[in-house]
């Protein structure tokens, strides 16, 4: 009870809903001032149904539709950049055991670049899932930025998976190898850049 | 109205949806966008928290919509994946509160202090912006949206104990703060 005499809000308002404690119906059939304050907490209750509807002052479909379509495409080039990368640090490997045996120095400026850059090819993917993408919300310009970065890197991976086949290390794979560095560190900025900008 | 929408809302587009096809997300989307928005902008202070609420919750239907069973309506599933997005978003977000102004003595006085203090006639609307973000939460989702005090408290968290007390509380201030016009004749 709030006091002696009359019922708590609390009670009141578990009377409007129809779970009432024992003896407050009694009470406020017989009580004017709790009578009216029920009625008024009926009333605010029709009032705030009453309010008028928001509606959104613009089209949002856009922005989750692309972000949808990025994640779709993120998952996809996950896989293939996982693999392309799996593929070509066993390429590395054997070019380097090949070279090992014909008494050739083991490690050549390719292989020793090629090997640095997957290395932060790897940093820059853990980066990425650290900070979770999947969960941000991306505003239009960001969400197509993010998604224009995601089709660079699935080329470049389609591409390393086909260069990955020759026997040796060709020079386009570290030119590759570095489109892919720059591209993953632009996306970790898309993605940095807007989290520090909603507070996060 | 959001109910009659769900209700009549086509199942076999539902069940497109569930297999990733765009065109039917994009219905659910055309279908919901206002319910989704409304009930975000009203949990939220702001225009611009609303709409990223919405946006949250539509990516989150595309994402998880593989796993909506079916066995509530569709409306139902999309409100609760709303209000929970709205929610975190204030868990989040550092907004003054109306503990504030208890602090100031604007609201939390006694009986006698709300005898001696002139009432303003305050917009509805106004009042329930003023609410402090759990408290407007839980009256918007207990009093129009119709959750009970059991499923506010699994939504947030907290206990049914709580739920009631933010509602009595809320209620109390919206009390003071409008004009009561007393019982409609």
């Amino acid at each position: 009870m709030k006091d002696a005499t009359h019922t708590s809000m609390e009670q009141l308002l578990g009377l409007r809903d129809g779970e009432p404690e024992a003896g407050v119906a009694d009470h406020v059939a017989g009580c004017e001032q709790c009578a009216n304050e029920l009625e008024r907490l009926h009333q605010s209750a029709a009032r705030l149904r009453a309010l008028p509807v928001r509606r959104p002052p613009r089209d949002r479909w856009s922005a989750v539709r692309a972000a949808a379509l990025a994640e779709r495409r993120r998952r996809n080039w996950w896989y293939a950049g996982r693999a392309a990368v799996a593929f070509a640090a066993t390429l590395a490997l054997v070019v380097a055991v090949r070279a090992g045996r014909e008494g050739e120095p083991p490690i050549t400026d390719s292989t020793g670049e090629l090997a640095v850059l997957m290395e932060q090819s790897q940093e820059l993917e853990a980066t990425l899932r650290a900070i979770g993408p999947d969960g941000r919300v991306l505003n239009g310009r960001a969400a197509n930025a993010v998604v224009q970065l995601e089709d660079q890197i699935a080329w470049i991976d389609a591409r390393l998976g086909e260069v990955g086949r020759s026997p040796t290390i060709v020079p386009e794979s570290v030119d590759l190898w570095q489109q892919r560095v720059e591209l993953l560190d632009a996306l970790v900025g898309v993605h940095v850049t807007r989290a520090a900008s909603v507070g996060f | 109205m959001q109910t009659a929408v769900a209700e009549v809302f086509d199942e076999a587009l539902v069940a497109r949806a569930r297999t990733g096809d765009l065109e039917a997300l994009e219905a659910l989307y055309r279908a919901f966008e206002v319910p989704v928005y409304n009930l975000a902008r009203r949990m939220c202070r702001t225009a611009e928290d609303a709409e990223d609420v919405l946006q949250e919750t539509f990516l989150e239907v595309v994402r998880s919509i593989k796993r909506y069973r079916g066995d509530g309506s569709v409306w139902g599933w999309i409100r609760t994946v709303a209000a929970s997005k709205a929610l975190m978003r204030l868990r989040r977000e550092k907004y003054r509160n109306a503990d504030e102004y208890d602090e100031q003595g604007g609201v939390g006085v006694s009986a006698s202090g709300r005898a001696d203090r002139v009432h303003e006639r305050m917009d509805l609307e106004v009042a329930l912006a003023r609410l402090s973000d759990t408290a407007r939460a839980v009256v918007w989702l207990h009093d129009v949206e119709g959750y009970t005090h059991e499923e506010i408290a699994g939504l947030m968290g907290k206990t049914v104990s709580f739920s009631k007390s933010q509602l009595a509380r809320a209620h109390a201030r919206l009390r003071d703060w409008l004009v009561w016009e007393g019982p409609e004749r």
